[in-house]
């Protein structure tokens, strides 16, 4: 490996061109190979959110897929306690929107490598982890912290996806609940913009053409374009199209250039296959 | 997940833009040669396919009436004008160059005069050999040894130019030119027509040719040969010195003076061989009681009559223009069905003559075009059966030609020259004529077909036997054949074929197993023996070293593979030749409908073991009517399935186990149907499994659990495997999709209705429980159902859930609909698998070999690793098109030939250029498949491109329904196919081989970085790997009946295996590509992605699994093999025994 790297002096963080610092870290204390986490303050520019405060969150590169937040959050907790962790698969912006879903709703993760946000209680903490010596590595799975890998953790994921059915429909009851809810809460809303709207007509009705039901059109895309091809399809059928004798002649000229196209087409295939040695029988 | 891929071959938008303005000057002088040459002249291997674009002025031109000609030609004659264009370019191909013509006649020329200057010998007694040297051998078996008469050598009296050369109608590949040399009249005696005295002078006369020859250095090798393998008319091959002597051949035919014999002494009544002299024995017959010799004359009556039949056919040929492309295309088309060459085949002569015979009765005319003559010709061949009406050339026969019937007395195939004496076809076989028959009519089925490749199907694919008969069998010691020919009484026969007593023994051979097989089978073929070649220094080869003789048979699936033979009323006067043809197989029997019959019983109680009743009635016939003992057939029908049998007692290819499947999943789902107290009823229950349409590989085993193997959970009483035991058995939950009906109270929201789904599935496994007591486990997605010793997994589905998941509310608050991933998926696992299950069922019920095949294909695929790329579906949609279109095929009887087309089309069809078009329930018009075609050719952005008609009127067809596999995939994927194919075939059809068809199944893996080496102890499908290891684990399973319900849950598709596979892909995609054998397979193999081992710049967004180099002031980030190694280790403990990195590359 990289021998340059090694001529760093002892116990002194390793600090890339962007501002990272590199954190070894490797499975085991008895690992031969480590991964390099590379951290930096969180910075960013637009966000102001309330659980990344800016001078408190470490922004953790390269999560290896066995370190779950728990792990994570011990992992860091020697630099000062840890508040709160967030992995995600890509760095970016937390939207979180929509009704909370229980975890069984959502679909399954992607167990790859992760970036992590790591809120720390301290904001000394930050400058703590970063001038972490280079030649220390985080240990992920020690005696007193085991980290469940292979089959040990397939057997505990398998054993995990258990529901019981009562529990099961208790959340979909209690979804269902809410989804009622704040269907009423749109319905009561829309039913309290079209009395506003009445009052600002001042009790005039719109009178319109058609039926009723034609009042409520769909403002729907699909809609637009049906309207649209039956307007054109009226067009066409009051047309005559085979009564002077100019069209008579178009239809026929369309066809033999109609019949030229195809055979120009078939000649630059028969070029192509040609090109390829497609006609050797055997 | 491919789509990413970069295709390699879109550089065709590139180049396009700058190629218009190249064009404009070429299109203004748009002649038809111009452009051809055109595209060749690029010369590159990347031509790519411009969308052709005229401009308008071009399009409007007014046409000439030439022009209109060609083109009204092209749409009324030809589908497409392509048809037309791609057979003159096949003419082209094997049509002769003019240089190797100009090579051809100045070495017939030094042939012709070194033939000339052969010197005079001392008149000799035939017998007497002394006159030759030691260098060169008599090409004639000299039995029996001794006969009379004189001979001398002595120039020729003329040599002249025979065949197919002179007439224009030679072609490629194996030219050979014919060159008659005319023995003089002064060495023969007309009485040496008797007692092969002309054949062996013929022979000696040759001798001599080839003794002068050896001392010229203007010949290249020197061998003989005989003529249709036909021992009595040998031939002297010369071929070219220097580096041409692989392009042609020159065949010296020795022939007498025309009209040296009288024809009437050919008659197929009379007899030229006497017993007397043949046997060595005193016998007292007369003349005429002499049995009649009518292939021995013919052979003799052959051999006069080439220079008429040349002038005969020059002379009708001169008027047709198109003779000579005619004959080129239909020897092209025998060439393909292995029908030219040989003993007894249809060669290139006898396509001219059926040509000249077509035009001489007026069913062609002279202007007619080569496609049409070809077309024509079939159609004649398809209707007419030259086995019982034969046909003749002559026009006005003098009175001593034999009449039609005394031909057909003598031979079984009847064309008669237009001298009126000669049938040409006289060694030919009836199953020799069937079989062109078939192929013929075969042809004209599918060459009106607009929905095949008319053209590939008919002249660019090759069938052999092995690819073409569903079963095929070998006779491997021809000597046995001579116990045969004792024990059939043919000795008269035998003395008619000189001594040949494989072609003998074959017309009775053949008539016995057609007798035999009867209803069983469409047809039987053999293949042609081929003509054996040797050093003119060598001794003629005997008659028993010919390669075995193969036979070909095409079953009827439906009789095939019956196990009885019900034979007449024991009463009726038929029983006897019943009995006297299975011997003492054949026993009384008394049925269930009262009759008592006799009757034959074979054994066979599975699928495959009832596929070789055909062998065992075979072996019992020629045992007992041939004395052809069974190990010299070798039958090599159902060699391959071997890797997917199953079952301990019964072997069996998984038909049985397929069929348990599918019944219990019928009674599930009449019970789903019968289900009270939904809040919304079951619009439908339907399948979409492998094993619910018979395609599996290896169907879910009903299994009997062992309770104290497990970890048992209380509160749902499921089962949990145990840390220190092997992996449990693996229960495939076989998916069953369930219609909710539609109703207003389905919500209008993708998260309301995956929770009413999920509260759907308690309901249902509420009620399961309760009415049929099934142990049920219910989750969001589906709802597990444990019946029969088998994992039923049954979604809930909506009808309208995709629509509700593509519609969205745009920023304007205009409603649109817009096409997306997730409901893409959805509409794909409740809608399409559902479908394409119930239609491949449906499939499977026409052909019974379907699903055996499929098992076969995805068998191989998997343990070559391909499982991944080619998805079970799609495996199955490729050998659906085997049996929806198998032009020029029949669809398959057998899995074997099933599976060999399979590699055949993934090794050779034209995946860049074509879609494979899937006709799934024929619902595409001829129209249509041709437009997916030229659609698919503009796009042309897929390279397995298969488009399936499921579902045809959506709008989205073309999307969901192509199935793309990388550019890199699919090479590896045609190069594994290729070689498997030519290994498996080369075994199959050649019994002095290692026979072990595991050999295609055992994929290379030497072009992987890393192998991940698993513990047996934790893959749960050990025993279904391909060459099952010889330790088993005790898995968690009991021998025993099955319960039907209750008990506990099973632990349900928990695959190490897979969950390793998975949880690596998803950590290192994007680093290397990771491969296994899903069926058993204990090693992963792990090819690095070059890509990613570029270095890149330092980015946030990929980082994953990399480390950082610093170099200066730039910071490059490459993977961090080491580590990444040591995750394999870690992520799979307890799977992975080992981690072998392979290649120093990227380290």
């Amino acid at each position: 490996m990289a021998p340059s790297k090694k001529k760093h002096a002892c116990s002194q963080p390793c600090v890339i061109p962007g501002g990272f610092t590199e954190l070894p870290l490797q499975f085991s204390s008895d690992s031969s190979a480590q991964h390099r986490l590379y951290v930096k303050e969180h910075r960013v520019r637009a966000e102001r959110s309330s659980h990344r405060p800016l001078d408190r969150t470490l922004f953790v590169l390269n999560v290896p897929p066995y370190c779950s937040e728990g792990v994570v959050k011990e992992l860091f907790s020697q630099f000062g306690s840890v508040q709160s962790v967030e992995l995600r698969d890509h760095p970016g912006s937390s939207q979180e929107s929509g009704p909370k879903l229980s975890k069984v709703f959502k679909p399954a993760a992607k167990q790859g490598f992760k970036v992590g946000y790591v809120v720390f209680q301290d904001s000394s903490s930050l400058k703590e982890a970063k001038s972490h010596p280079h030649d220390e590595p985080l240990v992920v799975c020690t005696e007193q912290r085991p980290v469940r890998t292979g089959v040990q953790k397939w057997i505990q994921q398998y054993q995990q996806s258990f529901i019981q059915p009562d529990t099961l429909q208790q959340m979909v009851d209690s979804f269902m609940v809410e989804y009622d809810k704040r269907k009423e809460e749109v319905a009561e809303r829309q039913r309290k913009e079209a009395e506003q709207q009445e009052e600002e007509d001042e009790g005039w009705v719109k009178v319109t053409r058609g039926p009723k039901g034609t009042k409520a059109r769909p403002h729907s895309e699909a809609a637009n374009k049906r309207a649209l091809q039956k307007e054109i399809k009226k067009k066409k059928r009051k047309e005559l199209m085979n009564f002077y004798t100019w069209q008579h002649r178009n239809t026929q000229k369309e066809h033999i250039a109609e019949l030229r196209k195809k055979f120009e087409e078939d000649k630059q295939r028969i070029a192509l296959l040609r090109a390829q040695r497609k006609f050797r029988p055997y | 997940m491919k789509k990413k891929q970069p295709v390699v071959e879109d550089t065709g938008e590139v180049i396009d833009s700058h190629e218009e303005e190249d064009e404009a000057p070429l299109k203004a002088k748009r002649s038809k040669h111009e452009q051809a040459g055109e595209g060749g002249g690029g010369g590159g291997e990347e031509v790519v396919y411009h969308p052709v674009k005229l401009s308008r002025s071009d399009l409007y031109r007014p046409p000439s009436a030439e022009e209109l000609n060609q083109l009204k030609e092209a749409e009324s004659l030809f589908h497409c004008s392509l048809l037309k264009m791609q057979m003159e370019e096949l003419l082209k191909e094997v049509a002769l160059s003019e240089r190797r013509k100009q090579q051809i006649d100045s070495f017939v020329q030094t042939v012709t005069k070194l033939l000339q200057a052969v010197p005079d010998s001392p008149e000799v007694e035939v017998s007497d050999l002394s006159w030759l040297s030691g260098a060169v051998k008599v090409p004639f078996l000299l039995v029996p040894k001794t006969t009379k008469g004189k001979f001398h050598m002595a120039p020729p009296a003329s040599v002249d130019l025979i065949g197919s050369y002179p007439l224009g109608t030679c072609t490629k590949p194996r030219v050979t030119v014919d060159l008659a040399v005319t023995i003089p009249a002064d060495v023969l005696h007309p009485k040496d027509v008797v007692n092969q005295r002309y054949p062996r002078k013929r022979a000696l006369y040759l001798a001599g040719l080839a003794q002068h020859l050896t001392s010229s250095s203007d010949i290249g090798a020197m061998s003989y040969s005989c003529l249709h393998g036909n021992r009595l008319r040998p031939v002297l091959l010369l071929t070219p010195p220097g580096k041409e002597s692989s392009s042609f051949t020159v065949r010296v035919h020795a022939c007498p003076p025309p009209g040296f014999f009288k024809p009437n002494r050919f008659h197929p009544q009379r007899n030229n061989v006497r017993t007397e002299w043949y046997t060595g024995l005193q016998t007292s017959m007369s003349e005429g009681s002499e049995p009649p010799t009518p292939h021995y004359n013919s052979s003799v009556l052959g051999d006069l009559l080439p220079r008429a039949h040349l002038q005969f056919l020059s002379a009708v040929s001169s008027q047709c223009s198109a003779f000579a492309d005619g004959v080129a295309l239909l020897k092209v088309w025998l060439r393909q069905r292995e029908l030219d060459q040989g003993t007894g085949c249809f060669n290139g002569f006898l396509a001219s003559m059926l040509l000249t015979y077509l035009l001489t009765t007026h069913r062609i005319s002279n202007t007619m075009t080569a496609y049409q003559l070809l077309r024509n010709s079939l159609n004649f061949l398809a209707t007419t059966d030259l086995t019982v009406n034969g046909i003749s050339l002559a026009r006005d026969p003098d009175c001593t030609a034999p009449a039609l019937a005394e031909f057909h007395n003598a031979f079984q195939v009847v064309f008669v020259d237009p001298s009126g004496h000669l049938n040409m076809c006289a060694d030919m076989t009836a199953c020799t004529y069937k079989q062109l028959q078939h192929e013929a009519s075969v042809s004209m089925q599918f060459w009106d077909d607009p929905t095949v490749d008319g053209f590939h199907s008919l002249l660019m694919t090759p069938k052999p036997m092995i690819r073409t008969s569903d079963h095929v069998f070998q006779l491997c010691e021809l000597v046995k054949l001579q116990s045969s020919c004792k024990k059939l009484n043919l000795l008269s026969e035998l003395m008619d074929h000189s001594g040949n007593y494989v072609h003998t023994a074959l017309p009775y051979i053949l008539s016995l197993l057609q007798r035999g097989l009867g209803e069983r089978i469409h047809l039987l073929t053999h293949s042609l023996s081929p003509d054996p070649e040797w050093s003119v220094e060598s001794e003629a080869p005997k008659h028993k070293a010919q390669p075995p003789l193969s036979f070909g048979l095409l079953l009827k699936p439906e009789l095939a593979t019956s196990v009885l033979e019900r034979g007449p009323p024991a009463d009726s006067p038929k029983a006897a030749e019943f009995r006297e043809l299975w011997g003492s197989r054949s026993e009384l029997r008394r049925f269930q409908d009262g009759g008592i019959t006799e009757a034959v019983l074979w054994d066979g109680q599975s699928m495959c073991q009832k596929q070789l009743v055909p062998k065992q009635i075979i072996t019992h016939l020629l045992q007992l009517h041939a004395d052809v003992p069974e190990s010299c057939v070798r039958y090599v029908g159902v060699k391959v399935d071997d890797v997917i049998i199953t079952g301990s007692e019964v072997p069996s290819t998984g038909e049985e186990e397929s069929l348990r499947v599918v019944q219990s999943y019928d009674d599930l789902s009449r019970k789903l149907w019968r289900l009270e107290g939904l809040p919304l009823s079951i619009t439908a229950v339907q399948g979409a499994h492998p094993a619910l349409r018979y395609t599996q590989v290896f169907p879910p085993l009903p299994l009997k659990l062992d309770y104290s193997f497990f970890v048992r959970e209380k509160i749902s009483r499921s089962l949990v495997p145990k840390e220190d035991k092997p992996c449990p058995a693996y229960v495939t939950p076989i998916t069953v999709i369930c219609h909710m009906e539609g109703s207003g109270k389905w919500p209008h929201d993708r998260l309301a209705i995956r929770h009413i789904r999920a509260a759907f599935h308690i309901r249902l496994g509420e009620l399961l429980k309760k009415h049929h007591n099934y142990p049920c486990k219910p989750c969001p997605t589906h709802l597990d159902v444990w019946k029969d010793g088998l994992l039923f997994r049954v979604q809930v589905a909506y009808h309208r859930e995709p629509q509700v998941l593509r519609e969205s509310v745009n920023a304007e608050g205009l409603l649109v609909v817009r096409d997306n991933e997730e409901a893409q998926a959805l509409e794909m696992a409740t809608n399409y698998k559902p479908l394409l299950t119930s239609t491949l069922h449906g499939l499977q019920q026409q052909h019974q070999c379907f699903g055996a095949v499929c098992r076969l294909a995805k068998r191989w695929l998997g343990a070559q690793l391909f499982s991944e790329d080619i998805t079970e579906d799609t495996a199955d949609l490729l050998v659906a098109s085997l049996f929806l279109q198998p032009a020029p095929f029949t669809p398959p009887g057998s899995p074997q030939v099933g599976f060999l087309r399979f590699l055949r089309l993934l090794a050779s069809f034209d995946w860049r250029n074509t879609p494979l078009i899937v006709n799934l329930n024929n619902q595409l018009t001829g129209k249509q498949s041709v437009d997916a075609r030229n659609s698919h050719i503009v796009s042309r952005s897929w390279s397995l491109f298969l488009a399936h008609t499921a579902d045809m009127s959506s709008s989205h067809v073309t999307d969901r329904l192509c199935v793309c596999v990388s550019v890199q995939m699919l090479h590896r994927v045609v190069m594994l196919a290729a070689e498997s194919l030519k290994v498996l075939e080369n075994q199959l059809m050649d019994g002095s081989q290692m026979q072990d068809v595991r050999v295609v199944m055992r994929p290379p893996l030497d072009a992987y970085d890393v192998l991940i080496h698993l513990n047996p102890k934790q893959v749960p499908l050990l025993s279904q790997a391909v060459d099952p290891p010889a330790v088993t684990f005790s898995r968690g399973v009991m021998d025993g009946n099955v319960a039907h319900s209750g008990g506990a849950m099973p632990v349900v598709d928990y695959n190490p295996v897979s969950l390793y596979l998975a949880e690596l892909r998803d950590s290192f995609g994007d680093l290397a590509l990771f491969f296994c054998d899903p069926y058993g397979g204990t090693v992963i193999a792990v090819l690095w992605n070059p890509k990613a081992f570029v270095p890149l710049p330092f980015k946030t967004s990929q980082v994953s699994a990399r480390r950082v180099e610093v170099t200066g002031e730039e910071a490059k980030t490459v993977p961090n093999v080491e580590a990444i190694l040591e995750d394999f280790r870690n992520m799979g403990k307890g799977l992975v025994k080992s981690v072998e990195a392979r290649t120093e590359k990227c380290t």
